[in-house]
């Protein structure tokens, strides 16, 4: 199973990251399912809910702003794919609150951040047996070469 | 009767099915229901002690039952009953941080060439030069070859490699080594060249022996002046890593 992503949108999920530093950042990817592949074609960043004095290692999207969020996908005739959000100066590995907090399905996208820059963003999806998480492919392609494949 | 509707995560739990009705009953109730139907989704709201998960949100006509009385919240016939998940996540140690093993290694794989090319050279300049690229790093908290880390990153030649680990027993081992160098180079340049080739060929050594074995003397070293309690060596080795292995990845 692939993500897939136009270099603009990988673009815009590491700058959120960055803006967002030293405290994490989180948003919703909004797309298609095509079978196995998934095509972000919107992202909807959102406010990291979290208790401020531990939002450099924590984010959360509460249960109203995904209401909200649901809703304004399906207007749009779209899906909620997964969730992007930045690691402050760690590595774009799930950790084990990832993985308590984790939903099936879902993509995860992380970006690390080092010192304010964008180092890395990698995908990963929850195991049904929910004991970890497994890498999946992000492709990067931009919008007009995105039906060739 | 009353219809869930259940969110895109767990419809794959559900046989596709995007509303479930279900007897009016609690929010808990109803959810227990939906397990004993659908057995592949109860792991997803469940966890093993059969207690709802943290991302677990029911609302009833809008309201969240945690506004309410949680579980315990009443369900009235054609309520409109929906699963919302909340999202949470974060990195998972405070003390630990992102090390790039990448940006150390490329500044072992130059620290080892240019030492190569100085004794072979006889050139005493490049083992001071080495050394004050190496002090330099450490005074900035960066590998010193880190510049040509990022062009070699930037031509997709490396890529990153962050693990969580603590970067201080890395600048101290740095520090080791552009200190080895320093005095290396001043005993060449006094004429004990048997002297300054040894301590050269040391930095050589354990920086082959980083690149290749995985093991960071200099790293080994903070951690046991660390256990002595050595002012200004206060960290302790990742949980479950030898002191100076390259800890493991995890995720």
């Amino acid at each position: 199973m692939t993500i897939r992503l136009t270099p603009d949108l990988l673009e815009a999920i590491e700058g959120h990251a960055e803006s967002a530093y030293p405290e994490e950042g989180a948003g919703l990817l909004l797309g298609e399912v095509h079978g196995e592949h998934r095509r972000v074609t919107e992202l909807l960043p959102l406010p990291n809910r979290y208790a401020p004095e531990s939002r450099n290692r924590r984010y959360q999207i509460d249960a109203r702003d995904m209401l909200a969020a649901e809703d304004q996908a399906e207007a749009r005739g779209l899906d909620i794919l997964g969730v992007f959000h930045s690691h402050p100066d760690h590595p774009a590995r799930p950790s084990d609150f990832d993985l308590e907090w984790a939903l099936p399905w879902y993509s995860y996208l992380i970006t690390s951040v080092l010192q304010g820059h964008a180092r890395e963003t990698l995908a990963w999806k929850l195991r049904d047996q929910r004991d970890r998480f497994e890498p999946q492919e992000i492709r990067i392609r931009a919008a007009s070469t995105e039906n060739l494949s | 009767m009353s219809i869930v509707r259940v969110p895109t995560p767990l419809r794959p739990y559900t046989q596709g099915q995007k509303e479930i009705e279900v007897p009016s009953a609690t929010v808990g109730e109803a959810l227990r229901q939906l397990s004993e139907r659908f057995p592949a989704l109860e792991p997803h709201l469940f966890n093993e002690q059969g207690q709802l998960r943290p991302y677990v949100s029911v609302f009833v006509n809008d309201e969240d039952m945690h506004s309410h009385q949680g579980e315990a919240t009443l369900i009235q016939d054609k309520d409109r009953v929906m699963i919302i998940p909340s999202i949470a996540g974060g990195n998972g140690s405070e003390a630990l941080r992102a090390v790039d093993h990448a940006a150390l290694r490329t500044n072992q794989a130059f620290i080892i060439s240019l030492l190569l090319l100085a004794f072979v050279g006889d050139l005493a300049w490049i083992v001071a030069g080495v050394g004050g690229v190496m002090l330099a790093g450490s005074i900035l908290g960066r590998p010193g070859f880190v510049p040509a880390y990022l062009l070699l990153r930037r031509l997709r030649v490396v890529r990153p490699d962050l693990i969580n680990d603590h970067p201080q027993p890395h600048r101290f081992a740095q520090t080791l080594g552009g200190v080895f160098l320093a005095v290396g180079a001043l005993l060449l340049y006094a004429g004990s060249p048997f002297l300054g080739w040894v301590l050269s060929w040391v930095v050589i050594a354990l920086a082959a022996l980083n690149l290749f074995g995985g093991f960071c003397v200099g790293c080994a070293l903070y951690y046991w002046l660390s256990r002595l309690g050595v002012p200004g060596f206060h960290q302790s080795p990742p949980p479950g890593s030898f002191p100076g292995r390259r800890p493991a990845t995890g995720g």
